[in-house]
């Protein structure tokens, strides 16, 4: 043949083959990879508009803690009450309603609906099997997904909440890289210097069952930026 | 079999100001009493070329949406398409039913094509004040993208660009895949591009519209003569892309 071969493309799902099941900690891996198609690249943890407001990019450890210490931790807890309702038939609309009680900013909603979205897309190809994820009716919140795909994965309580926090701080400190000069390997040493305060966080939450205990420390100053953010029209990030 | 879907998804990619947003102005004047469009933009801020689109009256503003890509324009046509397709569905359902989805790149460099994921075909634009050395060069885009667009070519004359040679090289580089030289003020270049993307839609519908991924890669070429085996049937590929 003499046409050139580029790579052949399927849009095609492959045929589902068992899996035998992988340990907690590999499934963490691989959810926490930030290479994972789920429309990070468009996030920046609201850090492009706290830049533009005045946060000094020296403070970008500090905005990670703060976030760390609540609208990280809602989420991360939310996650985890959403895993252990999915794993013993619980009430899902329910958390729904206490983890957006909980998250006041209608754009901070709104993100988490359109990443949500497309980690469920990922979660009902890579586990094709799970009905919850099948058949989702419930509002696409991310946590909510991601709570719901770690059961489907077999992710433990205390990794879902790790993968939840540690995101969060790569977020904002990739983005940060774009946003701010920096030097990529500083990022590093402040992921480093980070973890600590992710490990805090799944202590705080990883026992956690009962949506009515979900943290409601909320952050009216990140929120109020995420509500800006969103109605701005020159941006880099989404969110 | 799933019906093959309705609405024809085309990717418009090439480096910046070569004139993909003019492009797609041009295809909303041709073609939107006649089909239903809707456009999606990817820039580096949100939404100059939506901007530029919506001002341009080709189209209900409603219809124009531009997606943040993080200072990443490559990996939202192609490694992580999930942003684009979401506003790509959400367009599908909210004015069904849609003949054609434009999607336009942010405009970047000469390796950025669009993942088969995300767009049912797509278009390289090439501009002949870009030089004409450009189409000789190649690249994944300019040697397999589904359509090469060689644009303005009335500023041919006004660049030094020798136009016919520079054709002659983009199809020489493409093994026989279509060049379009065109021009916004030559109506009969707009005709060709116009018949191009309604035949592409046609295929769609006739569900023989398989998506061709131009790759990030230089692509497996037989100048050689020596021969190998080859796998008999084609494999499925993830396009095991390098990040952008
Ligand atoms: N002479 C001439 N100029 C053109 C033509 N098409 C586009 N242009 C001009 O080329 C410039 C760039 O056009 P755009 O359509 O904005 O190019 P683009 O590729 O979308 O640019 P980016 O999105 O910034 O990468 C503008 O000044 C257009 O008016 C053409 O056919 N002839
Ligand atoms: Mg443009």
């Amino acid at each position: 043949m003499e046409t050139p071969t580029g790579p052949v493309p399927s849009r095609r799902a492959a045929p589902a083959v068992p899996v035998a099941g992988a340990s907690s900690h590999a499934l963490a891996l691989l959810l926490a990879d930030a290479r994972l198609p789920v429309g990070g690249h468009t996030q920046s943890g609201g850090l492009e508009p706290a830049l533009q407001r005045g946060l000094s990019p020296d403070g970008l450890p500090g905005y990670c803690r703060t976030r760390l210490a609540t609208v990280a931790r809602t989420e991360a807890a939310t996650a985890v009450v959403t895993a252990y309702a999915a794993r013993h038939g619980g009430d899902l609309d329910l958390v729904h309603a206490h983890w957006a009680a909980r998250t006041p900013s209608d754009a901070q909603r709104s993100t988490a609906y359109e990443l949500g979205r497309a980690l469920l897309r990922l979660g009902r190809r890579v586990w094709p099997e799970d009905p919850l994820l099948a058949g989702w009716s419930l509002p696409t919140a991310r946590p909510l997904v991601l709570g719901a795909v770690a059961a489907a994965a077999g992710l433990a309580a205390a990794d879902l909440a790790r993968v939840t926090g540690y995101d969060d701080v790569q977020t904002v400190l990739a983005a940060g890289l774009k946003l701010a000069p920096a030097d990529p390997l500083q990022a590093v040493v402040w992921t480093r210097q980070l973890l600590p305060a992710v490990d805090a966080l799944v202590d705080a939450v990883h026992g956690l069952t009962d949506p009515a205990d979900i943290p409601s420390g909320s952050a009216p100053q990140i929120e109020e930026w995420a509500q800006a953010h969103a109605r701005t029209t020159r941006r880099l990030f989404r969110a | 079999m799933p019906e093959p879907r309705q609405t024809l998804r085309l990717g418009v990619c090439g480096p910046v100001g070569t004139g993909k947003s003019s492009l797609i102005a041009t295809l909303c004047r041709e073609l939107g009493r006649s089909h239903a469009l809707a456009v999606v933009t990817n820039d580096i801020y949100t939404d100059e070329d939506a901007r530029f689109l919506r001002s341009a009256g080709v189209l209900d503003p409603e219809r124009i949406v531009g997606v943040e890509t993080g200072a990443c324009p490559h990996t939202a046509i192609r490694d992580d398409v999930s942003a684009n397709l979401a506003v790509v569905e959400d367009l599908e359902e909210r004015f069904e039913p849609l003949d054609l989805v434009l999607v336009e790149s942010g405009g970047d460099n000469l390796t950025a094509t669009f993942s088969p994921a995300l767009v049912d075909a797509q278009v390289f634009v090439l501009d002949v004040a870009g030089g004409g050395d450009v189409a000789r060069k190649g690249g994944p885009g300019i040697e397999r993208a589904d359509l090469l667009v060689v644009n303005k070519t009335d500023l041919a004359p006004h660049v030094g660009v020798d136009l016919a040679r520079m054709v002659a090289d983009a199809t020489a580089a493409r093994g026989g895949r279509p060049v379009v030289a065109l021009s916004r003020h030559d109506p009969d270049s707009v005709d060709r591009l116009a018949g191009w993307v309604l035949d592409r839609l046609e295929a769609l519908r006739a569900g023989v519209l398989e998506p061709q991924d131009p790759g990030p890669m230089p692509a497996h070429t037989h100048h050689h003569t020596h021969t190998h085996d080859h796998d008999p049937a084609p494999q499925t590929s993830s396009a095991g892309a390098a990040r952008a």
